[in-house]
């Protein structure tokens, strides 16, 4: 989750200093995108390159100052990327096996097709906990029970809710996996919520959510999503809030796990050293007799998102200020979203980065610039994040705000396209190296109801797409007129400026709504 | 810069989990098979390991130069890292920014990071690349080309880096006031950030004999695991490579050793927050002596798993704090053990410290059993196998292996030297280490609650 996560990278300052913002890419549900890179260059695109070098060549020649070139690549390697096996148990269960026999190691990855769009209006924070308190009893083992079985056999388990899915996560060595089942089965089937444990879980989350509320990353992100998502059932911290939390009670969270733990809304992935029938045979073993409760109710359609705002929120002990800018984006399933993608690469992925280059190789005002699109079932939001120093507040704000201008107005370059093109093809061997990462890329697909074999045939659609659709994607919803502005930071040191891009709500840190529950 | 956080790199060894299984008396049917290291040194000096890896037709390439942030004088801290920055920035044949281009454009990723002991550059891309980026690492690391402009930009951009790191989040600088404090001759005082002052105070005149200094074949070392055949790479390496002169001016090691603590030192904090935190560094041995081996285990044994003991004590049982971990910082010259807490709403540092005291008394005065010995070496084995999964996190221990430790191999041998650790010895390391005059205490108390002043307290 979310808050604890944030807790380790608080406690305390750890870590090596990476160079990029968000440094190495982890191995887990990220989605493609995700991983920050260290720079973004001016990126001549292979065609213009080999005429710049030729030129250059020449030049060299005449001046008698020879450049040296890198030599060319060697013949690309196909890649094969893993086909899943599916299999559906009588009771609606989807299973997907990958087998990968290089390490003696076994994921098996559950997941609910439902996570905290499906939180009850007034109880954010519900899928989280829930998922935290898998761990932690059934009727047969204790937690201490449960993390001793676990720990002693080396596994590692994780548990989480984000949106449109919540999952549960144990990797073992392969001469365990008949009790990683056991385990899992267990966990999925017969959580129980008691009381004590309960309690102790909401203590730490308040605990974390108070931390949380002083970190001014966490409340921009918070703060924005409330107004972006606003009206849909993306728009409250998935974490919870501080009031939604203390009330939560034993049966809310039964009540969710009821309803959304049930084989026909679940996926059970096996990744890893085992044969495909085997694990098949296996999980009809443990999960056969997992019966079915009431159907889920299905999300319906979201508003497209919020208006207009410009937020500031006021810390001023901040030495930094936080900038989000966010506009209208698309669900995952939209037919526009991997031509948004690739524009998405251009104005802050990995691959181009007009953010990076304008903010930070250009003008050292930052650290980092990206965007994102935030892509779920019903509702998508199209974000744009840096931070700077207080006295460059609205400087770095105006060029990020100018850089989103001009891929609305203005169409990407043939180069800029074939860049990221080549990024996101090239970048898939590396994304499917380990288990974790196929599992949850697998996964990703059942979750949005896109066919299983969408990444074998990616790099196909990502080469059919043309600059006038990239533009068409993206044009269409980067209209400055719809900018979500969240700013945090020390107010008195650019309060003045920000009023001149139009009408500010000033709020100081404390009173924050971070939802309104 | 902490090694041991990232579980990734917590398991370096790469190893025959079936002895593990013949000594803990489990099933032994798992088994990893030994890893071939294919080594080339070149005239220049420069040292190189292949291995060889198709799992995904992936390569990874690591350049690991044996330079820090250890390395720095007083005045000039951080300067190793924003030197880091300074080689994506354009040499005499590519451009600023192009390094990364080249990368991207064939959709591998690149990146950098800069430790106490060493900086490292790495870049994954598909197989295809591999004399392209060879061809990179090899101009930059003798044709840098650096204007004031470029310069100035990116002295700025770390100083962001700062600021966001450590300047702006809640508890950013209790670690920095750890270290400060911890340590008094060493330059592990000092945190790979560097002071703001001294970032400040950064001149581009100071680039090119540090460049000429350590930015040389002679003090790096080449890593490259992946979808290869060891003997084109190495006709690749000894073409790029090959032809760059060797270094003339690599200091002896001058670096001061810090003199044995002999009293408890105290800091409190008053800062920003919501909730009490503490954290205690006990001076330890350097990474990959005999003691460090147990310290590696005690530190699983107390913390790694929600069954772990200071995990069980101060989150589960008295639900004292939100968080509690301890961790060895393992380093190429001895670093520090810490333990730290955020406590729950209400507590004070001394309650956390008082369960602290009582599980590292417990660990000092009773022998862990088998079960929990063999608990904490199964985890270990496990991050030895997760680390195997991807060809970034296999260099990375490879490189580590072989510049920090001194002995590429040891991604084979190491594993046994945990295997071999009794709990007699980590009864041992800890009654030689978790003693009050090697600590060092820094207390955190959120502003306006009571509690210290900015500060106070010291050696």
């Amino acid at each position: 989750m979310r808050v604890q996560s944030k807790l380790r990278e608080l406690g305390m300052g750890r870590g090596r200093l990476a160079r990029c913002r968000g440094s190495v890419p982890l191995p887990h549900a990220g989605r493609r995108g995700e991983d920050a890179r260290a720079t973004a260059g001016e990126t001549p695109a292979p065609r213009i390159l080999a005429l710049v070098v030729g030129i250059a060549a020449l030049l060299g020649a005449i001046s008698g100052m020879a450049r040296d070139f890198p030599p060319a690549a060697l013949p690309p390697k196909p890649l094969v990327l893993p086909s899943p096996e599916l299999r559906v148990l009588p009771n609606g269960l989807k299973l997907v096996a990958v087998e990968r026999h290089a390490l003696p190691l076994v994921t098996l990855r559950l997941m609910a097709k439902s996570g905290a769009e499906s939180d009850p209006a007034t109880l954010p924070g519900t899928a989280q906990l829930v998922a935290a308190l898998l761990t932690e009893g059934t009727p047969t083992r204790t937690a201490g029970q449960i993390s001793e079985a676990i720990d002693s056999i080396g596994g590692l388990v994780d548990t989480g809710a984000g949106w449109d899915e919540s999952y549960i996560s144990l990797s073992v060595l392969n001469d365990h996996e008949e009790l990683a089942f056991d385990l899992l089965s267990d966990m999925v089937m017969h959580s129980t919520f008691a009381p004590a444990e309960v309690d102790r879980k909401r203590r730490q989350t308040l605990s974390g959510l108070e931390v949380v509320r002083d970190d001014p990353d966490y409340v921009a992100d918070t703060a924005l999503r409330r107004l972006a998502f606003s009206g849909t059932p993306y728009g409250h911290p998935e974490d919870g809030t501080l009031a939604a939390v203390r009330r939560i009670a034993p049966e809310d969270l039964r009540a969710f796990y009821a309803a959304h733990y049930q084989p026909s809304n679940a996926v059970l992935a096996i990744v890893g050293d085992m044969h495909a029938a085997e694990a098949f045979e296996r999980a009809e073993k443990w999960f056969g007799a997992w019966a079915n409760q009431t159907p889920p109710s299905v999300p319906a359609a979201s508003p497209e998102a919020g208006t207009h705002r410009i937020l500031a929120i006021d810390k001023p002990d901040a030495v930094q200020t936080e900038i989000r800018v966010a506009n209208f984006g698309a669900p995952r399933a939209d037919q526009d979203y991997l031509a948004l993608s690739i524009a998405d690469q251009i104005l802050g992925g990995p691959s181009e980065n007009r953010l990076f280059k304008a903010l930070r190789s250009h003008q050292g005002l930052t650290y980092g610039a990206s965007s994102e699109l935030l892509s779920y079932q019903t509702a998508g939001v199209w974000l744009c994040k840096t931070f700077t120093r207080t006295s460059e507040t609205l400087k770095s704000l105006r060029l990020a705000l100018e850089q989103m201008k001009q891929m609305h107005d203005h169409p990407i370059t043939p180069q800029e396209l074939e860049t990221a093109q080549g990024y996101l093809i090239g970048h898939l061997a590396l994304d499917f190296e380990s288990s974790e990462n196929v599992a949850s890329h697998t996964l990703e697909l059942l979750v949005y109801n896109l066919p299983l074999d969408s990444w074998n045939r990616f790099p196909e659609k990502i080469r059919a797409l043309t600059t006038e659709e990239v533009w068409n994607a993206a044009g269409r919803r980067l209209a400055p007129e719809n900018n979500i502005i969240v700013l945090v930071g020390n107010l008195s040191g650019f309060e003045k400026d920000l009023k001149k891009l139009g009408p500010v709500e000033f709020v100081p840190l404390a009173d924050v709504d971070l939802g309104a529950q | 810069m902490f090694r041991t956080f990232h579980k990734a790199h917590t398991g370096r060894a790469v190893f025959v989990a079936a002895t593990l299984f013949l000594v803990t008396g489990t099933c032994g049917s798992v088994t990893l098979p030994h890893t071939s290291i294919h080594t080339v040194t070149l005239p220049n000096g420069l040292n190189a390991c292949i291995v060889e890896d198709h799992q995904s037709p992936v390569v990874d390439v690591q350049v690991w130069y044996h330079v820090g942030s250890k390395n720095e004088v007083p005045g000039r801290t951080g300067f190793a890292h924003l030197f880091e920055h300074l080689m994506f920035d354009g040499t005499t044949n590519i451009g600023a920014e192009d390094f990364s281009d080249y990368i991207i454009r064939s959709g591998g990723i690149d990146n950098a990071y800069t430790t106490e002991d060493t900086t490292v550059f790495w870049e994954t891309t598909p197989s295809s690349q591999l004399p392209v980026v060879l061809w990179l690492e090899a101009d930059r690391m003798r044709n840098l080309d650096i204007t004031q402009s470029v310069f100035n930009n990116e002295r700025e951009v770390v100083e962001e880096e700062r600021r966001l790191k450590f300047d702006n989040p809640p508890y950013g600088t209790v670690v920095e006031t750890l270290y400060e404090h911890a340590y008094s001759v060493h330059p592990y005082q000092h945190m790979t950030i560097g002071s703001m002052h001294d970032l400040d105070n950064a001149r581009i005149e100071d680039i090119k004999d540090f460049y000429d200094t350590y930015y040389v074949p002679n003090n790096a070392t080449l890593v490259i695991v992946g979808d290869l055949d060891p003997n084109e790479a190495e006709s690749m390496i000894q073409k790029y490579f090959g032809p760059l002169a060797r270094g003339a001016r690599l200091p002896a090691n001058h670096i001061p050793q810090e003199p044995p603590q002999t009293a408890k030192r105290v800091v409190k904090l008053d800062l920003n927050v919501a909730l009490p935190a503490f954290i205690e560094g006990y001076h330890m041995p350097a990474d990959g002596t005999p003691d460090a081996y147990p310290l590696r285990l005690a530190s699983n044994v107390l913390s790694e798993g929600e069954s772990s003991r200071i995990y069980r004590r101060l989150v589960y049982d008295k639900q004292i704090a939100l968080e509690a971990e301890s961790t060895g910082n393992f380093t190429e010259d001895p670093n520090l053990f810490f333990v730290f807490a955020v406590l729950n709403q209400g507590r004070a540092p001394a309650e956390g410290e008082a369960e602290v005291e009582a599980e590292l008394t417990r660990l000092k005065s009773q022998l862990v059993t088998d079960t929990e010995l063999e608990k904490a070496k199964n985890e270990t084995l496990r991050d030895f196998i997760l680390s195997r999964q991807t060809v970034q996190t296999r260099g990375e221990e490879l490189g580590y292996a072989a510049v920090v430790l001194k002995d590429a191999n040891l991604v084979n041998t190491e594993p046994a030297r945990f295997l071999a650790v009794t709990p007699a010895d980590i009864q041992r390391v800890a009654q030689k280490y978790f003693v009050p005059e090697n600590m060092t205490l820094v207390e955190v108390y959120p502003k306006n609650a009571g509690g210290g002043s900015k500060a106070t307290g010291g050696r």
